[in-house]
C-alpha cells in the first residue's frame, strides 16, 4: 500500500512538471493538443494525489502503525473523526493535504475554464502546476507521508501509535488546519490569473472578473480557519486567550490582510481603471506570504507553540520564495506600460481616497504584524543578543491602528464615487457622529476610563450607525417604490447588490468583532484551591462545588468537577470543568465549562490538583466581558461573504465615466 | 476485579500525571503589585508570548517561579525598575516583554510608524499624480434652466 501511495506522489510529481513543459512549450509553438494535454495531466495529478491521500487515511483508520506518519499521529483508542483528522496533524500529512487542495482546485480551473481565455490558460497552468511541483517535491523526497517506521531495524510489528496530540482532540481543531489551508491555497489561483493576464497582455480586467468570486470565497475560508484557530483556543488551551500573538497565528493573519486590502483596491480597478500595478503588487503579496506562512510553520526559524518539529526544508521555501518574488518584481516591472491607470481622481474628497487610506492602513498592520513577527530573528543577527517581541508589543502598536480602520470602515461608505461636497458629509455624518459620541458620553458617566475601551465601543457604535443607515435609505426606497414591508424591502436591496450589501454585513460583523476584543479589557481571573462543598466567588458569580468525580475511557483518564453557579442567591447553572490525561501520550488536557451570555462568559478550568498533601482541586475562574460577541461576529463575516457570492439580481455595470472638462455653450431646446 | 485493577490503574495514572504536571503552589498567585512588575517582563516558557503577569498557564515553568520571585524582591524592598534590571541581568534582552527603546531596538518601534509615513507618502505622490481638479460648474441662467424644466415635464407627460 505504502509503495502504491508514494508512486503515486512521485508520478503526480513527474506529470506536473510535464504540465509546465507541455502547457509552455504549446503555447509557444502553436500546438493545442499540447496544452490540452497540460490540462488533461492536471486531472491526471489530482486523481494520482487522491489516492495517495486515500491510502494514507486509510492507513491512519486501520492502523497500519509500520508507516512512520500513522504511528507518530495516530493511536488504535482515537475516535475515527480524529482518526480521519490526523491526515493533517503532522508535516508529511498536512504537505500533502496541501498538494491535494492544490490539485483540486487546479483541476476546478481547467474545467470551468475549459473554453475560456485560451490565450491566457496555458500561463496559468504552468503558473499553478509549478507550485504544484514543488509541494510534490517536498513529499516525495523530504517530506514523505508514506515512509516505514524502523526499515532494517529488526522491528516487524508497532503494537500501537503515539496518537495524535491530545490539544488538537477537538472539533474546531477538526475544521481549523483544512479552512486555513483551503484559504493559503486559494489564493494560488488569483495569483495565476494575474500573473497569466500580465504575461499575455490581456486587455481589460479579465483576470479580475474571473477570480473575483474565488478570492471572496478563499479570503472566508481563511477568516473561518483563523476565527476556528481562535475558537480552538479560547476552548481548549484552559485560559480564556483567543489570540497570542504566535508567530505562526501571526503567519495565518498576514495574507489575510493584504487579502481584505486587494478585495477593496480591487474595486478601484473595475470601476475606474487605476491602482493595477497596486492589485498586481498586493495579490502577488498575499500569495507570497501564504507561502511564507507555511515556511514559518514549518522551517522552525521562529519559536513558536505551533510550529512542526524542525525540518531542513527551511531551505526549500527561501528558494521557491526569492525565485518566485524575483520573478514577479521582474514581470511586473516589465509590464508597466500595460497596467497604467485610465482614470485620475477627481477630488480628494471621494471614495477612491477612502481606498486609498483604507489600503494604507491595512498594509501597515500587516507590515508591524510581520516586523513583530520577525525583528527577534534580525535583532539577534545584527546586535547578537536575543530579544522578545511579545503581545504588548502588538497590542501598542496595532490598537492604534485598528481603531483608525474600524473609522474608515464607517466613513467608506458614506463618501461618495467621484467626489462628496462638504454639505453632503456633513448631512451623512451628523447622525452616525452623534450616535457615537453619546455612546462615549454614556460610558465615560457609567464610569469606564480605558481610553482605548472608550474609542472602540464609540467607533463601534458609530459605524453600525453608518450600516444601518445605508439599508435603512435603501430599503425605505424600495419600500416606498413597491410597497413592501421594511423587512422585505431590505432583502430586495441586498439581492440588488450582494456585493455591497453582502459586503456592508461582513463590515458589520467586524464591529461585533471589535466589541468582543474590547470587552478584553474588562476581564477578570481568579484561581482557587477548593474541596467538595467550598464556595468562592468571582465578579458578580458564587460558585460552590458540589462534587469532584473520576473516570476513563479507553483513550483518556479524566477528572471532573461539578461546580453549580450562583448569581445573587439563586442558581443559575451547573458547570463541569474537567481535566484529562491522555494514555498514550501522557498528556493532559482540559476540557473548559464555559456558561456563554452576550454580555459576557464565566469561564472554568479544573486546571489540576495540588501537590502539597491536601490534594486540592485547583479551579482557575475566568469573566470575560463581552467575547461571545466575537463568535456572533464570526458568523455574521461567514454570512456576508456567501451573500457577497450569491450574483446580484441587478447586473452592474461600471462605466468608466469621467468628466474631462465642460462647454459654456448653451445647447437649444427643441420644441 | 480486573475492572477494579484498571480503575485503580488509572486514578494513580490521573494523580501522578495531573499531580505532577499541574501542580502549583499559592506563591504563584498574582497580587497587584507582581502584576504591575510582572507585565513589563517576558515569559520565557518557550510556548506563549505572554507576559510573565499575563500568562495562564498553570504550573508554567517560567511565569510561576518569576512571579515567585518578583514577590520576595518586592517584599524585600527593591524598586519596580531594579527587580527588571535583575532579570535583564540574569535573562538577557530577552527577558523584557518588549523590544527597549535603545540602540538598534529602537528600530522596532519605529519601523511600523516608518512605514506609516512612506504610505502616507506614497498616497500624496498618487494624489499628485492623478488628481484632475474638479470641474466647476457652469453658470446656468435661471430663464434657460425653467425652460429646460418645463420641457422635461412635457417630455415625461408624453410618456404618461
Amino acid at each position: 500500500m505504502e509503495n502504491l501511495g508514494s508512486l503515486a506522489i512521485l508520478l503526480a510529481l513527474c506529470l506536473s512538471g510535464y504540465a509546465i513543459l507541455a502547457s509552455l512549450v504549446g503555447k509557444w509553438r502553436d500546438k493545442p493538443l499540447l496544452v490540452l494535454s497540460a490540462e488533461r495531466a492536471v486531472y491526471g495529478i489530482w486523481a494520482l494525489l487522491t489516492i495517495a491521500s486515500g491510502i494514507l487515511v486509510y492507513s491512519l483508520i486501520t492502523g497500519d502503525f509500520r508507516l512512520a506518519y500513522v504511528a507518530g499521529h495516530s493511536n488504535r483508542a482515537m475516535p475515527v473523526f480524529f482518526k480521519f483528522a490526523a491526515w493533517w496533524g503532522g508535516m508529511e500529512g498536512s504537505l500533502l493535504l496541501w498538494a491535494w487542495i492544490l490539485s483540486s482546485y487546479s483541476a476546478l480551473v481547467v474545467f470551468t475554464n475549459r473554453f475560456r481565455f485560451r490565450d491566457m490558460m496555458p500561463y496559468v497552468v504552468a503558473i499553478l502546476m509549478a507550485v504544484q511541483c514543488f509541494f510534490l517535491l517536498l513529499i516525495s523526497f523530504p517530506e514523505n507521508p508514506f515512509q516505514v517506521l524502523a526499515v532494517g531495524k529488526g522491528i516487524t510489528e508497532v503494537p500501537d501509535g503515539n496518537g495524535l496530540n491530545p490539544l488538537l482532540q477537538y472539533w474546531a481543531m477538526v475544521i481549523h488546519p483544512p479552512m486555513l489551508y483551503l484559504g493559503y491555497v486559494g489564493f494560488v489561483v488569483p495569483f495565476a490569473f494575474a500573473m497569466g493576464s500580465l504575461i499575455t497582455r490581456q486587455p481589460g480586467d479579465a483576470w479580475i472578473h474571473t477570480t473575483r468570486r474565488w478570492t471572496i470565497l478563499t479570503w472566508g475560508f481563511q477568516s473561518a480557519g483563523i476565527l476556528l484557530g481562535a475558537g480552538w483556543a479560547y476552548a481548549v488551551l484552559g485560559w480564556g486567550g483567543y489570540w497570542g500573538w504566535d508567530p505562526v497565528e501571526n503567519a495565518s493573519l498576514l495574507p489575510w490582510i493584504t487579502a481584505t486590502a486587494f478585495l477593496h483596491s480591487v474595486m478601484m480597478q473595475e470601476k475606474k481603471g487605476m491602482m493595477k500595478v497596486w492589485n498586481m503588487v498586493l495579490i502577488s503579496a498575499t500569495f507570497f506570504l501564504c507561502i511564507f506562512g507555511t515556511f514559518l510553520t514549518r522551517s522552525g526559524i521562529v519559536g513558536s507553540v505551533h510550529a512542526f518539529a524542525q525540518s531542513p526544508i527551511g531551505k526549500y521555501f527561501v528558494a521557491f520564495l526569492a525565485i518566485g518574488i524575483a520573478a514577479t518584481i521582474y514581470l511586473i516591472l516589465d509590464r508597466l506600460d500595460y497596467l497604467k491607470s485610465e482614470a485620475h481622481l477627481e477630488s480628494v474628497l471621494s471614495r477612491e481616497s477612502s481606498f486609498l487610506f483604507n489600503n494604507l492602513i491595512l498594509l501597515a498592520s500587516c507590515f508591524a504584524v510581520l516586523w513583530g513577527t520577525i525583528f527577534p530573528v534580525i535583532s539577534e543577527a545584527v546586535t547578537g543578543e536575543k530579544i522578545s517581541v511579545d503581545a504588548p508589543f502588538y497590542n501598542r502598536v496595532n490598537v492604534p491602528i485598528g481603531l483608525f480602520l474600524l473609522f474608515l470602515t464607517g466613513v467608506g461608505p458614506l463618501i461618495a464615487w467621484r467626489r462628496s461636497s462638504i454639505e453632503s458629509l456633513k448631512k451623512a455624518f451628523l447622525w452616525p457622529s452623534l450616535l457615537g459620541l453619546s455612546v462615549m458620553a454614556a460610558l465615560l458617566i457609567a464610569g469606564v476610563r480605558h481610553f482605548y475601551a472608550l474609542m472602540s465601543f464609540g467607533l463601534c457604535a458609530f459605524v453600525l450607525a453608518t450600516i444601518l443607515m445605508e439599508f435603512w435609505k435603501g430599503s425605505r426606497a424600495i419600500a416606498a417604490k413597491t410597497g413592501q414591508n421594511l423587512l422585505l424591502a431590505a432583502v430586495e436591496l441586498t439581492h440588488r447588490n450582494t456585493r455591497r450589501y453582502g459586503g456592508y454585513i461582513v463590515h458589520m460583523a467586524i464591529v461585533f468583532m471589535f466589541i468582543g476584543f474590547t470587552g478584553s479589557a474588562f476581564n477578570l481571573d481568579s484561581t482557587n484551591e477548593v474541596r467538595v462543598g467550598d464556595k468562592f466567588s468571582i465578579g458578580r458569580y458564587e460558585l460552590k462545588v458540589r462534587d469532584l468525580l473520576d473516570g476513563d475511557n479507553d483513550n483518556y483518564a479524566w477528572r471532573r468537577a461539578v461546580i453549580d453557579v450562583y448569581i445573587g442567591g439563586r442558581q443559575v447553572a451547573t458547570l463541569n470543568p474537567e481535566q484529562r490525561v491522555y494514555k498514550a501520550s501522557r498528556q493532559s488536557t482540559s476540557e473548559v465549562s464555559i456558561r456563554r451570555r452576550l454580555n459576557e462568559d464565566l469561564y472554568l478550568n479544573f486546571a489540576g490538583v495540588t501537590n502539597d498533601g491536601r490534594n486540592l482541586a485547583i479551579i482557575q475562574s475566568y469573566v470575560f466581558p463581552l467575547v461571545s460577541w466575537i463568535w456572533i461576529g464570526f458568523v455574521t463575516l461567514l454570512f456576508g461573504t456567501a451573500i457577497c457570492l450569491i450574483p446580484s439580481k441587478v447586473k452592474m455595470q461600471y462605466a468608466r465615466t469621467e468628466v474631462v472638462g465642460y462647454v459654456e455653450r448653451h445647447a437649444a431646446v427643441t420644441k | 476485579m480486573w475492572s477494579g485493577m484498571r480503575q485503580l490503574q488509572n486514578r494513580l495514572l490521573l494523580i501522578l500525571t495531573a499531580g505532577l504536571c499541574m501542580a502549583q503552589s499559592s506563591t504563584e498567585y498574582l497580587t497587584p503589585a507582581v502584576r504591575r512588575v510582572g507585565e513589563k517582563l517576558a515569559c520565557l516558557c518557550g510556548a506563549c508570548k505572554n507576559t510573565v503577569a499575563s500568562c495562564q498557564m498553570l504550573g508554567c515553568h517560567y511565569a510561576g517561579p518569576a512571579r515567585e520571585k518578583i514577590a520576595k524582591m518586592l517584599a524585600a524592598g527593591m524598586s519596580d525598575q531594579a527587580i527588571i534590571d535583575e532579570f535583564v541581568r540574569k535573562e538577557g534582552l530577552r527577558a523584557l516583554a518588549v523590544p527597549p527603546l535603545e540602540g538598534f531596538n529602537l528600530l522596532g518601534w519605529v519601523m511600523p510608524f516608518v512605514a506609516i509615513g512612506i504610505g502616507l507618502a506614497g498616497i500624496y505622490l498618487f494624489i499628485r499624480r492623478f488628481h484632475k481638479p474638479a470641474v466647476a460648474s457652469a453658470p446656468t441662467d435661471a430663464a434657460l434652466l425653467d425652460k429646460y424644466h418645463e420641457q422635461i415635464e412635457k417630455d415625461l407627460a408624453k410618456l404618461d
